[in-house]
């Protein structure tokens, strides 16, 4: 459906099912706005609709294996952590791909954290704990990441070599 | 290549004298994590020792399935095992490099020098 007032085109789906929203802003960059509940299945394929947009360009397995490891680990945290596995509670993925980079933001609807209070998870005191390690990842597999002063968002960046 | 992998865990387990042998495939992401921790740690309380986790067909970890490796690591120590890791694939290898684990678990290029080592 295309909105002739301003040229955008907009996709709304069922109430069953998740909400996409989809604008176009530019011939190649579309940013696509994704609410889910707070459930493993809706991340997965939240995680799925992001990777099915990476393929679309020239991204290679390697940039694929970061981008889809920093969405676990982000959806990941916001299940678990920002909404507490509240399924009443909606997680925004945002993601907006094209041929130079791909621009990921996940955002709960927690009270938030301080990103800088994490434990750095390679010591030697803390590699045995089974948790911990998702900021750690997310930083080391995307060029730029960046938490919004609440802390319940974060805005990942990975460029296409 | 590394590749994102997007098939589902699966995981087959054969005992070797007192080892187990667990052979992970697909993907070890926040869904299937669970799974592979309850598999270990049950293993481990029969009496299974070491655990031997063959990653060789394994294509894609996140920290959920690291931390169910762990998890695993942790019971089968308490029963006074070990686990160990075989062949895992260059992504993944990565994933235990950047975390440090590789300073946690040994790994071993094939199932057989992992039960053989003492």
């Amino acid at each position: 459906m295309i909105d002739p007032g301003c040229g955008r085109e907009v996709f709304r789906f069922r109430r069953d099912s998740p909400q996409l929203l989809t604008v176009l802003i530019s011939d190649e960059a579309i940013v696509h706005t994704l609410d889910i509940p707070s459930e493993l299945p809706a991340a997965r394929e939240a995680e799925l609709r992001v990777l099915d947009e990476l393929k679309k360009h020239t991204y290679d397995e390697t940039a694929t294996f970061a981008v889809k490891l920093a969405l676990e680990e982000s959806l990941n945290n916001a299940i678990k952590h920002g909404n507490g596995y509240d399924p009443s509670k909606k997680i925004r993925v945002e993601f907006d791909v094209d041929s130079r980079r791909v621009a990921i933001t996940v955002t709960d609807e927690g009270g938030g954290f301080d990103p800088a209070s994490i434990p750095d998870p390679r010591t030697d005191e803390n590699l045995e704990k089974p948790s911990g390690r998702g900021i750690m990842l997310i930083k080391a597999y995307m060029d730029d990441v960046r938490f919004n002063e609440r802390g319940n968002q974060v805005h990942m960046v990975k460029r296409n070599r | 290549m590394p590749k994102a992998s997007d098939r589902p865990l699966e995981m087959e387990v054969r005992h070797q004298g007192p080892a187990a042998v667990i052979c992970v495939h697909g993907s070890a992401g926040m869904h299937d994590a669970d799974r592979m921790r309850i598999a270990m740690e049950d293993l481990t309380t029969q009496g299974a020792a070491p655990i031997v986790l063959d990653m060789s067909d394994l294509e894609f970890i996140c920290s959920a399935g690291l931390g169910a490796i762990i998890a695993g690591y942790l019971r089968s120590r308490h029963y006074g095992g070990d686990v160990r890791l075989v062949n895992p694939q260059h992504a993944v290898k990565k994933v235990l490099e950047t975390t440090r684990l590789t300073k946690l678990f040994s790994i071993f290029p094939t199932v057989d020098s992992a039960l053989a080592s003492s």
